[in-house]
């Protein structure tokens, strides 16, 4: 009787592994390409930050491309406080700008950004030189910095005053690395409205206050 | 074939099993510190062959580069062990009252072996993020993309032709299903930097001709895959579009080119089509809807206490409409489907499910169950035994 039993479960055992083999092989298949309908549904119609800021009336339109993130990483970035000088005219906050502001006079006109990016955004040199590109002048070196910049101390930290003079327009602006990010302050102008703004520059730069939850 | 059955039953064949599973556990342990816990499971535990490699961070490397050991892999040792309890089922083990308890135990773990080959085999998981006071009727996967050609030009519904990343290599073609259009891949890339031409960066020359590559000039450098847990691989390809007459254009498709973009259109004659890459998606005849967000802390800490998610389940048929209270090891069971608390963003705004498929999900419970009778049984007679001794003494 025992053989019996013996020879009924010895059948069984090759049965089962081919139902695991089967198993296992089951999940193998080769996806395809299927069609199938879903309810309507709602693009979301967020305008690229791009595009809203060309048709914003109170923002002038920004020159630079937006790319995939930028958006996000100014929305995450900290919120920034300052006291607006006398004369500037405070714009909406828009796109990737954490402030925007502007400067007339009958010499021309100025307008005054605050921009944020993770990280150093290719480093000091890379920037200045892109800002005197903005302004008409040659790229400098290294060497020259000085000759243009200063140590400049905002929202309690060690930043860099940057003073462009070009022909026709001229940069006064910042760059200060805060926490793993890079704060760009810039005025951007007519020459004359912008020097004789520098002053006012300034005392904005002093009353900018940074979110700082390192400290 | 006598032999062959007493070697597969053999008791000593369950040692070496059993210690091979050990040190597969230890090097794939050292393991998921260099390639992430997605990549060391799919390497060492759902494979037959295992080879671990001599890490390039350790001290020695430039002396031990070279060292490659082998080792039997998760699918082979799990395989082998139940076969291996099976045959001593079948050679060894009678059925009687004295070994039930055994066999209680015995069949339990059978059972926990084979449900955790069905969960590797069946099981599908992707994630959900709803805004509060909006509502999302499709989930998706962490890691596999899809290519969609969506037609939006009827009034009631939308039609999304679905194409498997897996069908995009290089220079082949494959059909669009009940479309008269054709894709053939360019080129594909799993992972890639994206953007505007920069100093420094080694672009591919782009042969799109249409669409956010040529509006915006965007440019594509490829990466390495990532394997790390919170990294997304930013899938790109170039795709071109050929409609019965020829080529429609070739269009740079990537999941960063989302929602914020402009649609890329595809258009034939007076059908046009939106063509985009992104996370595959699966679509449910209901929707969940976020009714609130809650994200209690320690009071005067920052230290999380609870998150909990108050959803509105409204399905197509408004019999099965559910209200639940989704928090942790609190899911939502729905249709099938397993909704657990995964995660939250947007300062609060936003709550994350993870969805999970998993027919079996079940079986570990019950194998669970009898393992647990099993032991009860057998040690129950054993100290029944002992205590009768005892009293007779």
């Amino acid at each position: 009787m025992i053989s019996r039993i013996y020879h009924h479960n010895f059948q069984r055992l090759p049965l089962i592994l081919v139902g695991i083999a089967a198993l296992y092989l089951s999940g193998c298949d080769q996806a395809q390409p299927v069609t199938y309908q879903i309810p309507k549904e709602q693009r979301a119609d967020t305008i690229p930050p791009m595009a809203a800021a060309t048709t914003s009336e109170t923002s002038p339109p920004s020159k630079m491309n937006v790319l995939p993130g930028m958006q996000q990483a100014a929305n995450a970035a900290g919120e920034v406080n300052f006291t607006t000088p006398e004369g500037w005219e405070k714009l909406a906050a828009s796109g990737i700008r954490k402030a925007n502001l502007k400067v007339t006079a009958n010499t021309g006109s100025a307008e005054i950004t605050i921009l944020t990016f993770p990280g150093d955004v290719g480093g000091r040199l890379a920037n200045i030189n892109r800002w005197r590109g903005q302004v008409g002048l040659e790229a400098a070196t290294a060497e020259d910095l000085p000759d243009f910049t200063t140590g400049y101390a905002i929202s309690g930290h060690r930043g860099l005053y940057v003073r462009l003079e070009g022909q026709t327009q001229s940069i006064l602006g910042a760059l200060l690395p805060f926490h793993g990010s890079t704060w760009f302050v810039k005025m951007l102008g007519d020459t004359p409205t912008v020097l004789a703004n520098e002053a006012a520059m300034k005392q904005f730069l002093d009353s900018i206050q940074l979110e700082d939850h390192a400290h | 074939m006598k032999v062959l059955l007493q070697f597969f039953a053999s008791l000593r064949l369950t040692v070496v099993l059993l210690a091979l599973s050990m040190v597969l556990i230890f090097f794939g342990t050292l393991a998921q510190v260099e390639t992430g816990i997605w990549k060391t499971q799919k390497d060492y535990f759902e494979s037959v062959l295992a080879i671990w490699a001599y890490p390039e961070a350790w001290i020695a490397y430039d002396q031990l580069y070279w060292l490659r050991i082998p080792m039997p892999g998760g699918y082979l040792l799990g395989g082998m062990l139940l076969i291996n309890l099976v045959a001593a089922h079948v050679t060894r083990f009678t059925l009687n009252a004295k070994k039930a308890g055994i066999f209680l135990i015995h069949i339990g773990l059978i059972l926990l072996l084979i449900s955790e080959l069905l969960t590797d085999v069946l099981s599908e998981e992707s994630q959900m993020p709803v805004d509060e006071g909006a509502s999302s009727n499709y989930s998706q996967e962490y890691r596999d993309n899809e290519l969609v050609l969506i037609d939006r030009m009827h009034a009631d519904f939308d039609t999304v032709h679905s194409i498997p990343i897996a069908l995009l290599k290089s220079g082949k073609t494959v059909a669009v299903p009940e479309s008269p259009l054709t894709i053939r891949t360019v080129s594909y890339y799993p992972n890639a930097q994206i953007g505007r031409a920069q100093e420094g960066a080694a672009p591919v020359e782009s042969p799109a001709n249409q669409g956010v590559a040529v509006k915006m000039n965007v440019v594509v450098t490829p990466t390495a895959v990532t394997y790390a847990e919170n990294q997304i691989n930013t899938a790109t390809a170039y795709v071109e579009v050929l409609g019965p007459e020829g080529s429609l254009g070739i269009w740079l498709v990537s999941n960063v080119i989302d929602d914020r973009f402009p649609p890329q259109m595809v258009t034939l004659g007076e059908q046009s089509w939106e063509i985009a890459l992104r996370l595959k998606r699966h679509y449910y005849p209901f929707a969940v809807e976020l009714v609130d967000f809650s994200h209690e802390k320690y009071p005067g800490t920052e230290i999380p206490f609870n998150y909990s998610s108050e959803v509105m389940v409204r399905h197509s048929d408004t019999s099965k409409n559910q209200k639940a209270l989704i928090y942790m090891n609190h899911p939502l069971r729905y249709e099938g489907l397993t909704f657990y608390q995964a995660s939250f963003a947007n300062d609060d705004r936003t709550s994350i499910f993870q969805v999970v498929r998993n027919p079996g999900w079940i079986l570990p419970y019950v194998s669970v169950l009898l393992m647990g009778v099993g032991m009860l049984v057998q040690f129950g007679m054993h100290f029944f035994k002992f205590l009768k001794k005892r009293a007779t003494v």
